[in-house]
Order: C-alpha cells, then structure tokens, then sequence
C-alpha cells in the first residue's frame, strides 16, 4: 500500500487522503460528545423523581433486536466497501442497501421503544433520568437517521456516476460513520441497557 | 461469490456477535456489580477494536499514526470526562 497506485479507489488522490483523515478527526469529536451524555447518564441515572427507573421500562428483546440489526448492518457495509475495493459496483450498491434496510428496521424498533416508554410514562419532562435516557438514544438515533438520508444519497451517486475516485472516497467515508454509530450503540446496550437490568 | 465475503471480516463479524452472548450473560446470570461492569468493559472496548481494526481499516494506510493518535486522544478525554464526573457527581470522593 506504499505507492500511489495500489492505493485503493477512495485513497488515489491527496484530497481524498486528507478527507478520510479529517473525518477521523471528526470522529475523535463525536466520542468526545458521547461521553458527555454517557457522564450526564450516569450522574442521574438514579435521579428518578416519582417516575419509572431503568429496570422499570427496559426490555430486553427489542434491545437485542437493535443491537443483532446494528451489528448485522456494520457488517455488511464493510462487505460493501471490499466490494467495491474488488470494483464490484452491483454487489457493493446491494451491500450498502442492505445495510441502509438494516439501519431502518433498527430505527423501527427504535421508535417501536420510543413510543413504549412515552406510554409507561417515561417522557422527557418525567426525571432527570428519563431526560438524560431519552436524550443520548436520541442523539444516537438522530445520527442513525442522519447516516440514512446520507448513506442513501451515496447509493444514488454511485449508480449515476459508477465507482470514481471522487464516489469511492465518499461511500469510504460514509462506512467510517456507520461503523462509529454500531461502536457507540455497543456502548449504549452495555452501559445503559445491560447496566440498568441487571 | 465466495470473494465478496473475505474471511476476516466474517471472523469479525462471528466474534462481535460472541461478544455480545458473553456481554448478556450479565443479564442472565446472578453477578456481583463490580463483576458484571468488568465484564461489560472487557467485551465492549474489544468489541470497538474490533470495530475500528477489521471494519474501519484504521491502520492500512500512511495516515495511521494520525489516525490511531485522534482516535487515542478522543478515547483519553472521553474517559477523563466519564470517570472525572464518576469521581465528583457519584462516588462523592
């Protein structure tokens, strides 16, 4: 990997070089923002008020469901991006779509968890805790979200342009991104859901 | 077929999914505190090394002492904010 030409797609070019590495930098900040809603998680998770603790509202099967869906849909993406390290572009874009069904159906569940919370009466206004709890899921979910609309823009550029050093720097990126979000739910299904059942 | 599904990627993939059967066990089985939180702390930090070496290519190219180091620093000041805030908001110390 030492000279220019058997760099992969995403690295031939020096901008796209310094993409990768300013989005790693990005990425250093994102862990930073997450412990900041893991530290504010922690300081209240006992701040219940009169309203439902953690082991009060938890479940465990749509848990596991996110977290098999998550794991399953980082897994297929880095499948996307070895595809397309082979040139592979019909394999990559059903790689990538599979991932992006993947992160749907998480977010399904997701919402489905959501909604169950806010009818055991665990809203954003009931406690500290619940605030905090609703707060750093959501903040993941809106990155899930977000990783959505972007990953599926990529899907379209890669069919309308195939697979440029330009397309391939970008659908890089984006799987950096995807894999950072399943790396912090693993933090979110230990710390917050196994913690608080146990 | 077979190419598109390099082994050491399945291999990650297996061994994530082990982690989190080992990681449920405090789930299943009657632990002590300090020993379910070790357990979660081994699986998820090998499970995100897992993550950031086989998936993420972290150390493939020229970039990777800059790579690895915003990676490191990130990790150093997310700790020092979690256990900072441990030490004075939870643990009275």
């Amino acid at each position: 990997m030492k000279n220019g030409q058997s760099l992969p797609l995403e690295y031939r070019t020096e901008q796209n070089q310094m993409n990768i590495l300013g989005f790693w930098i990005f990425l250093g900040a994102e862990i930073m923002l997450f412990a900041t809603l893991f530290a504010s998680y922690f300081t209240l998770f006992d701040r219940t008020g009169s309203g439902p603790a953690g082991a009060d509202i938890f479940e465990i099967v749509p848990v596991l469901i996110e977290t098999i869906l998550l794991l399953t849909s980082s897994f297929t993406i880095g499948l996307g991006i070895h595809a397309m390290r082979l040139g592979n572009k019909k394999a990559m874009i059903g790689f990538f779509v599979t991932t992006l069904i993947l992160g749907l159906a998480f977010l399904g569940v997701e919402i489905y968890e959501f909604v169950h919370y806010y009818n055991v009466g665990a809203t954003l206004q009931t406690s500290a805790f619940t605030a905090i709890l609703l707060t750093t899921l959501g903040t993941h979910g809106a990155h899930v979200t977000f990783g959505l609309f972007w990953g599926l823009s990529i899907v379209l550029q890669v069919k309308k342009r195939g697979l440029t050093p330009e397309t391939a720097n970008k659908s890089f990126i984006f799987s950096l991104y995807w894999h950072f979000l399943d790396v912090v739910w693993i933090f979110i299904f230990s710390f917050i859901y196994l913690k608080g059942m146990m | 077929m077979k190419q598109l599904f390099p082994l050491k990627q399945v291999m990650g993939f297996v061994f994530s999914l082990v982690l989190t059967l080992v990681a449920l066990l405090v789930y299943f089985l009657d632990m002590s505190f300090s020993a379910a939180m070790t357990v979660l702390l081994i699986t998820a930090f090998v499970q995100a090394g897992v993550q950031l070496v086989v998936f993420m290519h972290a150390g493939e190219t020229k970039e990777k002492g800059a790579i690895y180091s915003t990676v490191y620093y990130g990790v150093f000041i997310a700790l020092i904010t979690v256990f900072g805030t441990l030490l004075t908001m939870v643990w009275d110390m």
